[in-house]
């Protein structure tokens, strides 16, 4: 890397946003909502017309991030360039203040198997992840964000803790980390990890955004319970807990309130960044209180 | 242990083809296989909606729950092969035409087809279109060999059924239209486009579809003229360069020519 980058070099303000969604195109130009960052899907403005519009529009009035889903950082057979090509014309066309994407795979053998699925925790996936990294780094030019998963299952040869995984890919390629707070809450309620020595294992300059989203919980048939990340309701109590304890370890940091599914109509959003705002405001006076001490 | 490749196509067979014998051996005490469950049903799921998008007049004709039998079986069969999903199930129209299932609806194919160049035009990229006073760089007596890039968003369907008139009776839910509807009536020859941001479909007479055609396939002008059989070529022409509809031009029917002008 050229330059020497810390965890909190982007342009969007440590403050709340909400993911956008093509529902909520319309009534965010018509309400402009008050809201100091949004972020988008990149892949859902690939192709042209009336959703690439509307982005040209809102990203006039507020920041935006890109959040990747689809490049497939831990594919065993390399980067699909094309996909890497679509991702930086989105990014020339937009200019985005944060780039950001997931630690999963969705590729194999040239088929994009549409969703985040989980990665051994090996070395072996380090190094791919790691090597990816670099490759998406250099080729778009910038610093990027890699996002902590949320899984259901675990394999039997993983032999890293999860958040020393984030650790090292952050430590070796110099990427940042999208800390998703609802991820590691349905992780380690899934897998009977503790949550507080997750936050702890993350480095705190790394961190330079966080997620927040809600959940649903199924019973299995074998008569566990599993908490699936499906981005549709509120955030939990639990979650919002475990907030507040991420901003007390890593101090204020750019929020996000992710809805995918049900999405609801762009007030409760908007409500819910709110609360998020509150916790980025108790976190800054305490800081500031700390520091004055 | 198995290698990373290994493992991935080892979940790719139990998600996809529902064979968990390549993965159980990986996974962690206590995890079954059905935990596999969750990641199809969201891949699933998600492609399902891709096809619903592109298709919904498919999925109105069919019915919800015969759509969503045929989108699982055709993802199985054409997983996507890139991850940007607004390019996902092109081929779709192609499954349609040999799906036993659906043979009692002849026409459902080039519905189908219909449905994937008013996909394509509404995802169109923006491109500046070609106009008609930039053919004056071409010499006189070169302007017969001159060839054209269509607009990205041109799409071009010749079908058996008049199905511009069953897609536009079906997603206005107008059943009596759809059932007035003389299915003999003979092929229609469509042009599809996008115009302000909406998707326009029109029907061309049979010369003036072949005309055009001809044009955004590559050929040269004159030869394209043959197409145009007693209608007035250069009126057609102009026509077609006020809509917008070619991006560029090469002088001496190049169509490597074409692409890099532009």
């Amino acid at each position: 890397m050229s330059s020497v980058m810390t965890g909190r070099d982007s342009l969007i303000p440590a403050k709340a946003g909400i993911g956008l969604r093509f529902q909520h195109h319309q009534a965010v130009l018509d309400v402009r909502p008050d809201v100091a960052w949004m972020e988008v899907h990149t892949e859902n403005y690939m192709g042209g017309g009336t959703s690439l519009h509307y982005l040209d529009a809102i990203r006039r009035n507020v920041p935006i991030s890109l959040h990747g889903v689809g490049l497939s950082l831990g594919s065993a057979e390399g980067l699909d360039p094309a996909h890497l090509a679509r991702i930086k014309a989105v990014a020339e066309r937009i200019e985005p203040s944060l780039m950001s994407e997931h630690i999963a795979w969705s590729v194999i053998d040239g088929n994009y198997l549409a969703d985040l699925l989980p990665l051994p925790m090996t070395e072996e996936a380090l190094d791919v992840v790691c090597r990816h990294v670099d490759q998406m780094q250099s080729f778009l030019n910038r610093r990027m964000l890699v996002e902590n998963p949320s899984t259901y299952i675990t394999f039997r040869h993983s032999t890293i803790p999860e958040w020393e995984f984030m650790a090292a890919v952050a430590a070796r390629t110099g990427c940042g980390i999208l800390c998703d707070v609802n991820n590691i809450y349905v992780s380690c309620q899934n897998h009977g990890w503790d949550a507080s020595t997750y936050l702890a294992g993350l480095p705190p300059a790394a961190i330079g955004e966080i997620h927040l989203a809600g959940h649903a919980v199924r019973e299995l048939a074998d008569g566990r319970t599993l908490r699936i990340d499906d981005h549709g309701s509120s955030v939990v109590p639990e979650v919002w807990a475990l907030y507040q304890q991420a901003l007390a370890i890593f101090g204020t940091v750019p929020t996000l309130i992710e809805w995918d599914n049900n999405v609801p109509p762009l007030e409760k959003l908007l409500e819910e960044a709110r609360l998020a705002a509150g916790f980025i405001a108790v976190a800054e006076r305490e800081s500031e209180h700390a520091n004055a001490a | 242990m198995p290698t990373l490749l290994e493992l991935q196509r080892a979940m790719r067979a139990s998600i996809v083809e529902g064979d968990p014998a390549g993965i159980v051996g990986s996974l962690a005490d206590g995890i079954g296989p059905d935990r596999l469950d969750i990641y199809r049903n969201t891949i699933f799921s998600g492609l399902i909606r891709a096809l619903r998008l592109a298709y919904p007049a498919i999925e109105h004709l069919v019915g919800r729950e015969f759509f969503e039998c045929a989108a699982d079986i055709f993802i199985r069969e054409h997983l996507p092969r890139a991850a940007y999903l607004g390019q996902y199930g092109g081929v779709f129209s192609e499954f349609l035409h040999h799906f036993a299932p659906a043979a009692s609806l002849p026409y459902l194919a080039d519905v189908a087809r219909l449905e994937w160049a008013v996909n394509g035009a509404l995802h169109a990229p923006d491109v500046r279109p070609l106009e008609l006073r930039e053919l004056a760089e071409i010499a006189r007596e070169n302007q017969c060999d001159v060839s054209f890039q269509p607009h990205p968003s041109v799409g071009m369907l010749r079908a058996e059924y008049p199905v511009d008139d069953v897609w536009r009776a079906v997603l206005a839910g107008d059943d009596q239209a759809l059932a007035a509807l003389d299915l003999a009536s003979g092929p229609v020859f469509l042009l599809i486009e996008s115009t302000k941001g909406d998707v326009e479909v029109t029907r061309l007479r049979e010369a003036e579809w072949s005309f055009l055609n001809a044009l955004c396939s590559g050929e040269p002008l004159l030869s394209a003229m043959h197409f145009a059989a007693d209608l007035d070529a250069a009126s057609l022409l102009a026509q077609h360069f006020a809509a917008g509809r070619f991006t560029a031009f090469a002088p001496h029917a190049d169509r490597e020519e074409a692409g890099a002008a532009a």
